[in-house]
């Protein structure tokens, strides 16, 4: 079998949308396939161009953003700073999924033909990250550009405060005059975050950003700068109730086992039995 | 020694003489007249006290002995009467209906089946939603008390409201269970299974049981205590069964006028072990795991129909729950969303043949720790009938529980300073108190859930969330904890504290093995569930159900395998040194429960040592006056009915011809409504004389002294042949003590004459007589031994 043959084989049996094409148009290409096998435009007839064109700038869109994603991981940020290239990339996807040329779709073209599904796995695995965030909950959606929504805004400048404070009053020998001075500043910031949320955690609805500068906030608060020690105290009012209420059971049980009323023993019920009956009459007998 | 040479030689004595005795038929009893005037003074002989009937060792042979003993048997329990009384009156019923009442019969079952599993199910949804309400609303107002006060040093406020709350709670539900049903106590289960097995528990299905329960096990586990909602939602879905399938409620003195042809022993029996089903099912989303559940734990006599039936109960059961709680938490319609299944759905987990010894370890240590709890619990149980019986005392000491428990959990999260960082398990209430911002305490979000909820946790979150040392102190804690809370006059099972217990040892085991083995990953979710299994396993000795209902309620059929090896071990090590705690308890209840076999190597003991000798019997055209005389004497229930003697001489002993059997409550029926055959033709030949009369006065029937009787009316008679039994199950004198048990156990009978050579009865056996032939395991070492009755416990 000529390579030629085989191409036509593979073609007709793979594919169905190429019906309305030109049929010399194919035989021409055709035979450009056969001479150069290794050329990817080859393939442009099957294929309308317009798609690889979108296809193209769609890979730019989508490795902007991991790039962009990557870059901005620690600390986490990529929500504000990603957020154009996030819109690009969803852009670029509807515009893939909507495309339209000659009635034949470009994701009919691009998507679901064979099982390692390129572009639907890259397209889901970098939305995922995005989702798993709740990026989108930083922004405001009702304008025609997202922008950073009020209590995001309100967020930041507080965690800025906050910040500025805690590196303003940094002093490596004495913790405690930055607990007292940034003190105001960290209690608004943590009662304003946990008023974002309903379970009070965050990790049902704040994006990413607020969690994390929050979480590295709470981390130098309570761990570099300790400022937390106040929360530790004897609580001896708290121990001596506890040891008096644990004492209770056992005065109960020797109470009730030295003091109770003293009860007659149950008394073992007398069977009848056949034997008795016999030992009666062997001794009625006897006497 | 001497007992024994003693013992012995009368068993001489009694072979050599008592075929001889019963055929000569000499002074052995006399007519019905004598008996009766000499049974003030019929078992006077003092001496064969002291051994046991035939060399048994008998451990008290005094006449007293001290409440809480193991091997007395009350008097006070009755059998169901699960034979068909096949008497005249139920073959002019069956002439009457034919088939077609048969097919109805049939019909009617299944209906009620699918009843009994809505109901069911409605009632476990409405406890499983009032503890998630009332509990979130409890511990949320305790964090945010803690949150307040840890800051102004005043920790003792939020601990005394803990307190507090937890006895407020259980006072309500103790004294509900304490004053109103103290039968609502503790699981059920054991009860439950006492009324499966043909013992009529008295008050267990009434529907007052049935409400104590439902709230007591609401306020038990809302109050904090150790203690599950499983074992009561079992004893709820029994009551549940035998009220639906009755079609009428004595306690509220209504009746629908349905189903009357289920109103009796057998048909209820077999409601309610599908009841028992279709509560397991219910409290743990496993159908199969019910049925089996009440074929191991329950019934004694199945078969395939009922089977069918009860499979279809628990599934419909299930269907319900599943619907009801999927509405609830927002997926209406979503019948699989796994957020319905108790436990949380495991992943399957690998395992390797190599780690089958290591189950086994599990298990051995699930059986050691079980039998451990069971001692405990046992010596309790013990302490708690001598000394903690005033119902005022059962309050009191359950309202103390509560406040100790509160004080564990409070001292263990103040003293264990075990944080997390928020956010990578899931909490619902994470309480900071020492921690760091932005961390929570570990054990605080154990003790401030459900002991359900917990269980979750230990089975579900990632290998570093516990530290050892806090895993250590919680499980002392809460094994002591558990086995205290048991057998308090509280409404609570021991399903959940045993998971718990054991899935946080199994973790704190997974802990220890991945640091002995750094390079490997061990899933520690794995040896939770194993660990809780086995635990489970040690206490209640179930292996069947047990490995069912834990798959199902996890989700995952390949981790059969690793489970059935650990319950399996759990309950040979644990039967190694004590019984399971349902049985334990129901020994100390004197219940005459019959076990799965007869006890071995007891072919040598006869009918005749078995059964109880001077039979009070009643003559076919029996007098008023002397069944009078005889119902009030004696407590029997059930009395042979025999040829009238040839002559009338009343000095000679002869024993009469069986011609049937009567029961108690068919005397009192007939007495009740004037049965007499002086005015056959008067009072009662428009009264419509069929089974329906009995039915009307079923499960209750008044008792003689209840009864008005006229002078002049003792001198009447009564034809009692139309309504005896014509032909009760009989055996020789000398059958053998295995054919008597298999007879009872397998036909589920009540009384068993026993008759001679010539069909003249000797003597009567019930299920007492049979009973208390019971065999013990200690230790490698068995034996038999025979138990004293007491009508006084």
């Amino acid at each position: 079998m000529s390579s030629q043959s085989i191409i036509i084989y593979v073609v007709l049996s793979l594919n169905s949308f190429n019906l309305k094409a030109d049929i010399l148009n194919v035989e021409h290409r055709l035979k450009e396939l056969s001479t150069s096998t290794n050329s990817e435009s080859n393939l442009e007839f099957l294929y309308p161009k317009e798609c690889f064109e979108i296809l193209e700038s769609f890979s730019y869109s989508a490795s902007n953003l991991t790039m962009c994603s990557i870059v901005n991981a620690r600390p986490v940020r990529l929500c504000e700073k990603c957020i154009d290239k996030y819109l690009d990339f969803r852009n670029k996807y509807e515009e893939l999924h909507k495309t339209s040329i000659n009635g034949t779709t470009c994701s009919s073209v691009l998507i679901s033909h064979d099982r390692l599904e390129v572009v639907l796995q890259y397209h889901n695995g970098i939305i995922e990250i995005w989702n798993k965030g709740n990026c989108n909950s930083c922004f405001d959606w009702n304008g025609n550009v997202p922008t950073l929504s009020n209590d995001t805004k309100h967020f930041n400048t507080l965690f800025n405060e906050t910040m500025k404070c805690l590196i303003n009053n940094f002093d490596p020998q004495n913790n405690a005059t930055v607990c007292e001075k940034c003190m105001q500043y960290y209690l608004e910031l943590d009662t304003f975050y946990s008023s974002l949320s309903t379970d009070a955690i965050g990790l049902d609805s704040i994006c990413m950003d607020v969690v994390d500068s929050m979480n590295s906030t709470r981390s130098i608060w309570s761990k570099t700068l300790n400022c937390c020690k106040l929360r530790i105290s004897p609580e001896v009012v708290f121990l001596c109730s506890a040891g008096l209420i644990s004492f209770l059971p056992l005065i109960f049980y020797l109470s009730v086992r030295y003091c109770g009323p003293i009860r007659d023993l149950p008394k073992v019920l007398r069977e009848s039995r056949f034997k008795q009956t016999i030992l009666r009459s062997v001794n009625s007998r006897e006497d | 020694m001497s007992n024994n040479i003693k013992s012995n030689r009368l068993e001489d004595t009694i072979s050599e003489s008592d075929t001889a005795q019963l055929l000569s038929n000499e002074e052995a009893s006399t007519s019905n007249y004598t008996q009766l005037n000499r049974s003030v003074y019929f078992q006077q002989s003092d001496e064969d006290e002291l051994t046991g009937s035939h060399g048994i060792r008998r451990r008290q042979p005094v006449q007293k002995f001290k409440p809480g003993s193991m091997n007395i048997l009350s008097a006070k329990y009755e059998s169901l009467d699960y034979d068909t009384c096949e008497n005249h009156l139920l073959l002019d019923e069956e002439r009457k209906r034919g088939y077609a009442f048969i097919i109805w019969k049939d019909i009617a079952r299944w209906f009620v089946i699918l009843q009994i599993g809505v109901v069911t199910a409605l009632i476990a949804f409405i406890i499983d939603i009032c503890i998630e309400e009332f509990s979130g609303i409890k511990y949320k107002q305790l964090k945010k008390s803690v949150d307040i006060f840890v800051l102004e040093d005043k920790l003792y406020i939020p601990y005394l409201l803990w307190v507090l709350s937890n006895i407020c709670i259980v006072f309500f539900g103790s004294v509900l269970v304490a004053y109103i049903e103290p039968v609502a106590a503790g699981s059920g289960i054991p009860q439950v299974k006492c009324y499966l097995n043909g013992v009529k528990v008295p008050r267990v299905v009434r529907i007052k049981t049935l409400v104590v329960k439902a709230v007591g096990v609401i306020t038990a586990v809302v109050g904090g205590l150790a203690g599950g909602k499983e074992g009561p939602m079992i004893h709820s879905g029994s009551v549940v069964a035998a009220g639906i399938s009755q079609g009428k409620s004595t306690t509220f003195n209504k009746d629908f006028n349905i189903f009357h042809y289920f109103r009796e022993d057998h048909e209820k029996r077999d409601f309610v072990s599908a009841g028992a089903a279709a509560g397991v099912s219910a409290a743990f989303g496993a159908p199969i795991g019910g049925v089996l559940f009440s074929l191991e734990e329950g019934t004694s006599f199945w078969n395939q129909a009922l089977t069918w039936r009860t499979f279809f109960g628990t599934v419909v059961s299930t269907f319900t729950l599943n619907f009801a709680l999927s509405a609830y938490h927002g997926h209406p319609g979503e019948l699989s969303y796994p957020g319905l299944l108790n436990l949380g759905k495991m992943e399957p987990f690998p395992f390797q043949f190599y780690e089958l010894p290591v189950f086994m370890l599990f298990g051995a240590v699930g059986g050691l720790l079980g039998a451990l709890w069971n001692y405990i619990n046992y010596k309790l149980a013990v302490f708690r009938i001598r000394y903690v019986s005033a119902p005022w005392l059962r309050v009191v000491e359950a309202c103390l529980v509560a406040a100790t428990t509160a004080t564990c959990g409070f001292l263990m999260m103040f003293l264990l300073n075990d944080c997390r960082p928020l956010g990578e398990d899931p909490t619902k209430n994470p309480l900071q108190l020492f921690c760091a911002d932005g961390e929570y305490n570990a054990l605080a979000a154990i003790w401030f859930q459900t002991p359900e909820a917990s269980v979750r946790s230990f089975l579900h979150d990632p290998i570093g969330s516990y530290k050892p040392g806090s895993l250590l102190l919680f499980i002392v804690c809460y094994f002591l904890l558990s086995t205290w809370t048991f057998g308090l006059a509280v409404s609570s099972g021991l399903f959940i504290p045993n998971l718990l217990t054991g899935a946080a040892w199994g973790r704190l085991l997974a802990v220890f093995i991945q640091y002995m083995l750094p390079n490997n990953t061990i899933n520690p979710g794995k040896y939770a569930l194993v660990g809780a299994a086995a635990q489970l396993g040690g206490v209640v000795r179930m292996t069947i159900s047990l490995t069912v209902i834990i798959i199902e309620t996890t989700g995952q059929i390949s981790n059969a395998l690793p489970i059935i090896i650990t319950v399996v071990v759990a309950k040979w090590t644990g039967d190694f040194f004590n019984e399971g705690i349902y049985d334990i308890h129901i020994q100390l209840a004197g219940v005459p429960l019959l076990a799965w076999e007869p006890p071995p190597l007891t072919h040598t003991v006869y009918a005749s040592e078995v059964m109880s000798h001077p039979v009070f019997t009643l003559r076919t055209v029996e007098n008023v006056g002397h069944m009078l005389e005889l119902l009030r004497l004696v407590s029997y229930n059930g009395f042979p009915v025999v040829d009238p003697p040839l002559s009338d001489e009343v000095e000679v002993t002869t024993y009469k011809r069986l011609r049937g059997l009567i029961l108690r409550s068919q005397l009192i029926v007939l007495l009740q409504n004037k049965i007499y055959n002086e005015n056959a033709n008067t009072t009662w030949s428009n009264l419509n004389v069929d089974m329906q009369m009995f039915r009307n006065e079923y499960p209750r029937f008044p008792s003689i002294d209840e009864l008005v009787i006229e002078e002049w009316e003792k001198s009447c008679t009564i034809d009692l042949r139309p309504f005896m039994n014509p032909s009760p199950y009989t055996l020789p004198h000398r059958a053998s003590l295995p054919r008597l048990f298999r007879l009872f156990r397998a036909l589920g009978l009540r009384h068993l004459p026993i008759v001679n050579d010539v069909n003249e009865v000797v003597g009567m056996v019930t299920r007492k007589d049979i009973a208390r032939y019971r065999v013990w395991r200690h230790r490698g070492h068995m034996g038999m031994e025979e138990l004293l009755l007491s009508s006084e416990i």
